[in-house]
């Protein structure tokens, strides 16, 4: 059932945004094109434009992604469609699995749309020597390679953006429990969740202070550059965003299996 | 075949008399397969079940009788017929005598009146 | 084994009670008319058998297990509202029927929309507000359920389009299947019931055999119901 639930969700959510998708490759392709004209004062102010209708569109990918994301799960659990979503044959774990592997999913496509259509626009040589003269000090630094550096900051920006949307699903079913139907609770208890997550990110990090002299000196010291804590904090910060994200979804399917109570 | 139902009367046995008309005056041939009951059910707008209640009074009334395998069929037996007609002929009469009788009507001027009214014509 | 059983169910909001100790009993093969005034509890009761509330206490059996999937695969449900996709074409929505429902038959389906001139390649969003009905009395009654539930499915039509979904309704289900149907348009329903239930305020009057309840208050289940709730 999972597999038929996702087939529907991921359909919705890239029938929508694969508009912005192609806009924003559209928008990196001109820029690379008038950006690299040399000469020209015109085509250049063109490309600057284009260069800001890609950002703008960078944006909305984001922007759209996550607020479809919750429009859905909002419509089809709480709106008119909880009656056919919550008549079907399917358990409720299943349905809420259904829409976090779909937020999983198309965050991790729109994030690489994102690094990709920049890549497009301003990925010359230059470019990416400057990045590797920029990054090289610092991979030297921690002991690894440019990729790594690269990856992980994919990757916490991708569990950031994921954390954000569960906190949101959380949110909308507080929300609901609370007061069927107004929004302003769902808005309220999802940055409430949002806060205690991070203050749980923090919590594990003074905890970690206690054990680990580099870290403590981090926090109650002003020194900013400590290599061996900050490289532990970055792999520390992935761990951490995952076990949060997976604790928001087993308290979200506890809550959710509780049963809904729709107008 | 064509019903109205009056909601007032248990529908069960408003079918029950409607078909026993029918079987009466004919429109349902001795010998005829009746359609089954979903499908008497769909011609006549009610539940099936009640439909399914009504062809048991009517099996009870032995106007008609089930053959295990090929459905339900009306009564060949022409005296059964014959008897419920006269019984319905009579119920009818009745009704009409006290009918004409709460208008002051007594029997035998009833009777002359009709005989007039056949001359009339 | 009952069909559907509620044993001393009750629901409130908040301080408001909804729903008081419902006892309820039905078995298959019936047509049940759940009869009842606007706002007396029938949405409610409907909803806490179909998952959409949770029983502030006591219990919704279903086959004698609690709601839950396997309450889901053999209730066919009609809600009071519109409650598809409407970005989705008819075809899409049948096709989604048949993914989710085993019961579901998309031929017949496709059928009884053939017969209301439909074009399935249309968007719901661009049809009016009674064909989109339509078009769910028509999904909910091609699957081959145990129960179906149809919620107020005569409010708000005109009387040519009631006689439409009654036949709907009775041309459809399946056999040995039951059907509850609430409304309070209760003599445009009452010929098709083998039996009524009668709930007022939160709780039910009344459980009966329609015939026998004729016969016995001599007169039609809407006059009887007229009688017993005069305003």
């Amino acid at each position: 059932m999972l597999k038929k639930l996702l087939k529907y969700d991921l359909q919705y959510i890239f029938k929508f945004i694969i508009i912005f998708y192609s806009l924003a490759l559209f928008f990196g392709i001109l820029t690379r094109i008038f950006l690299n004209i040399e000469n020209s004062f015109v085509l250049n102010i063109i490309g600057q434009v284009c260069s800001g209708a890609l950002i703008s569109m960078i944006f909305s990918i984001i922007i759209n992604n996550l607020m479809r994301l919750w429009v859905r799960f909002r419509t089809n659990f709480y709106g008119d469609e909880s009656y056919l979503t919550h008549t079907l044959p399917i358990d409720k774990k299943t349905l809420y699995l259904s829409k976090i592997i779909t937020a999983i999913v198309t965050l991790f496509v729109s994030i690489i749309v994102i690094f990709l259509t920049f890549f497009i626009a301003y990925g010359s040589n230059d470019f990416i020597n400057m990045i590797k003269d920029m990054l090289l000090p610092i991979a030297d630094a921690y002991n690894s390679t440019i990729i790594i550096i690269l990856l992980a900051f994919f990757f916490i920006l991708f569990l950031e953006f994921a954390n954000i949307l569960q906190c949101g699903f959380t949110g909308i079913i507080l929300g609901h429990k609370k007061n069927n139907g107004k929004i302003g609770y769902s808005v309220l208890f999802g940055f409430i969740t949002y806060i205690i997550s991070q203050l749980f990110v923090i919590a594990i990090v003074l905890i970690l202070a206690l054990f680990n002299k580099d870290i403590l000196n981090l926090i109650i010291t002003n020194q900013m550059i400590n290599i061996s804590a900050t490289k532990i904090l970055i792999y520390m910060s992935i761990i951490m965003y995952t076990l949060v994200l997976i604790i928001g979804m087993i308290v979200n399917i506890k809550l959710f299996k509780k049963g809904i109570n729709v107008d | 075949m064509n019903f109205e139902f009056d909601n007032n009367i248990p529908i069960y046995i408003q079918i029950v008399e409607q078909l026993k008309k029918f079987i009466i005056s004919g429109t349902l041939v001795p010998g005829e397969r009746l359609p089954s009951v979903r499908d008497l059910a769909l011609q006549t707008k009610v539940n099936p079940n009640t439909m399914q209640k009504a062809l048991a009074e009517l099996e009870e009334l032995k106007l008609i009788h089930t053959e295990r395998t090929n459905g339900k069929f009306v009564t060949t037996n022409k005296k059964l017929i014959d008897k419920y007609k006269k019984e319905y002929a009579k119920e009818l009469s009745n009704a009409y005598f006290s009918n004409m009788e709460s208008m002051g009507f007594n029997k035998n001027e009833t009777i002359e009146y009709l005989k007039n009214l056949g001359g009339e014509n | 084994m009952e069909l559907l059983e509620c044993k001393k169910l009750n629901k409130s909001f908040g301080n408001k009670k909804i729903l008081k100790n419902i006892n309820l009993k039905i078995s298959k093969g019936k047509v049940i008319g759940l009869l009842g005034k606007n706002g007396t509890g029938k949405s409610t009761l409907i909803k806490l058998i179909n998952d959409l509330l949770t029983p502030t206490s006591g219990k919704v059996l279903i086959k004698g297990k609690e709601v839950g999937i396997d309450s889901k695969k053999i209730i066919s449900y009609l809600p009071e509202r519109t409650y598809l996709d409407k970005s989705m074409t008819v075809d899409k929505v049948i096709e989604f029927f048949e993914v989710f429902y085993d019961d579901f038959d998309s031929k017949k389906a496709r059928k009884l929309l053939k017969d209301l001139d439909l074009d399935t390649t249309q968007k719901l969003s661009k049809m009016s507000k009674g064909m989109q009905e339509k078009v769910q009395l028509v999904l909910v009654m091609s699957r081959k359920a145990e129960l179906y539930i149809l919620d107020e499915p005569l409010g708000g039509v005109d009387p040519a389009t009631r006689d439409y979904i009654l036949e709907t309704i009775l041309n459809n289900f399946a056999e040995n299947a039951s059907v509850i149907i609430s409304t309070h348009l209760i003599s445009d329903v009452e010929r098709i019931l083998d039996e009524v239930i009668f709930i007022d305020k939160g709780e039910i009057v009344l459980q009966s055999n329609s015939d026998e309840l004729r016969t016995k208050e001599n007169g039609s289940i809407d006059e009887i119901f007229r009688r017993m709730f005069k305003c």
